[in-house]
């Protein structure tokens, strides 16, 4: 590999790296499984850079790869369903002003997104970033209509996890 | 308001609150190796494909191929074996165009298909191979029976005694508990082998399947 095309694939993730901290967000529940995951989200990444020849946008290109890596290529540590993990670590900063029960309440919802199941995480992920239906069905590589009818049915089991 | 309303605007908004790696950082990264199922797959299916090929050369030695002599076995041995290594290679390329097409920029469904398919090649291989196992023997044990000095001379004794049946029936059964050993062994092998290495990939298959009519 030549040391350009090096130079910019690294920066090119450098500056969309949060599109991967979110996928290893939703995915993982403590630091080293966080950082485990971005390495090799990072390796596919750049093993397939060679073939980015621009036709799509980096960014949408790294939904797929990191997605993909996180439901399917990626086996190492066990991940464990730690409700203490990074998400109460995220609320912590909050922790002065938190009397809200906005907060309380997303507090709930960002535990009852872990319970998810890997391909119901990846529905709700495309979702919270604002992707469309034809893209969300596009990068699972389901119909719209199966798309939009998962989607709902996501919702409706988020709702029994947060009112059993 | 919807509950993942409310989540899309918090998630949106939080778009600081994210570890930020340096350029070096980085770079490092891509200097690693990865250890996704994809290459795990690889490298079971190659020491597969090894174990098989082995196999045939040990049985290609020469005190094998000295009794197979003995026994009129060579005009079968020889087109089965270039029919196999002619299979072998087949198979090989097979698994090869199969494990190219596995590119983690497909979407997500294509994916995890062209990794089953890479690993069913592979399985077929196997079954294929087990196969050949259970019919060589039997051939073999055929050959035993009617060419062998040793066995006709046994045999001929034991239908002087009324018990060729009886001699018959422990070849066989010999035969059959010996390959069903052999088999069992190697299937709860792949069983455990593939099991814990596809078990997440194909739950998550399922799921991803699940509406799909």
């Amino acid at each position: 590999m030549n040391k350009e095309l090096e130079h910019s694939f690294v920066e090119l993730l450098e500056k969309h790296q949060n599109i991967v901290h979110k996928v290893c967000r939703l995915y993982t529940n403590n630091y080293d499984a966080h950082n485990d995951l971005f390495q090799e989200i990072t390796i596919q990444l750049w093993k397939a850079y060679p073939k980015f020849r621009g036709d799509a946008k980096f960014s949408t290109w790294m939904y797929r790869v990191g997605l993909n890596t996180a439901i399917t290529l990626y086996r190492k540590s066990k991940r464990i369903i730690n409700t203490q993990g990074f998400d109460a670590v995220q609320f912590k900063i909050k922790a002065e002003d938190y009397d809200d029960t906005e907060e309380q309440q997303l507090k709930l919802l960002y535990k009852a997104v872990h319970q998810l199941n890997d391909i119901e995480k990846a529905l709700v992920f495309l979702y919270l970033e604002d992707k469309n239906y034809k893209e969300i069905s596009e990068t699972m590589g389901i119909t719209e209509v199966n798309a939009r009818v998962k989607m709902n049915r996501v919702k409706t089991k988020l709702r029994t996890i947060l009112n059993p | 308001m919807d509950e993942l309303e409310l989540l899309k605007k918090d998630w949106q908004s939080k778009n600081q609150d994210y570890p930020k790696l340096s350029y070096n950082e980085i770079y490092k990264m891509i200097l690693k190796k990865s250890s996704s199922i994809v290459k795990w797959i690889f490298i079971i299916s190659l020491l597969e494909f090894a174990f098989w090929a082995v196999i045939s050369f040990a049985f290609k030695d020469s005190k094998f191929l000295e009794d197979a002599k003995e026994l009129n076995m060579n005009s079968v041995l020889i087109p089965l074996s270039i029919i196999s290594y002619g299979i072998l290679i087949y198979f090989f390329y097979l698994f090869y165009k199969n494990y190219r097409n596995i590119i983690s920029t497909d979407s997500t469904k294509r994916l995890m298909e062209n990794i089953l398919k890479t690993r069913r090649t592979v399985k077929y291989y196997v079954v294929f191979n087990l196969g050949s196992l259970v019919i060589a023997t039997f051939i073999g044990l055929f050959y035993v029976l009617n060419n062998d000095e040793n066995v006709i001379t046994q045999l001929e004794q034991a239908s002087a005694n009324g018990e060729v049946f009886k001699v018959y029936a422990i070849f066989i059964i010999t035969t059959i508990l010996f390959l069903a050993v052999v088999v069992g062994v190697l299937l709860l092998f792949y069983w455990l082998v593939y099991g814990i290495l596809l078990k997440r990939l194909n739950k998550n298959y399922r799921e991803l399947k699940k509406l799909e009519i």
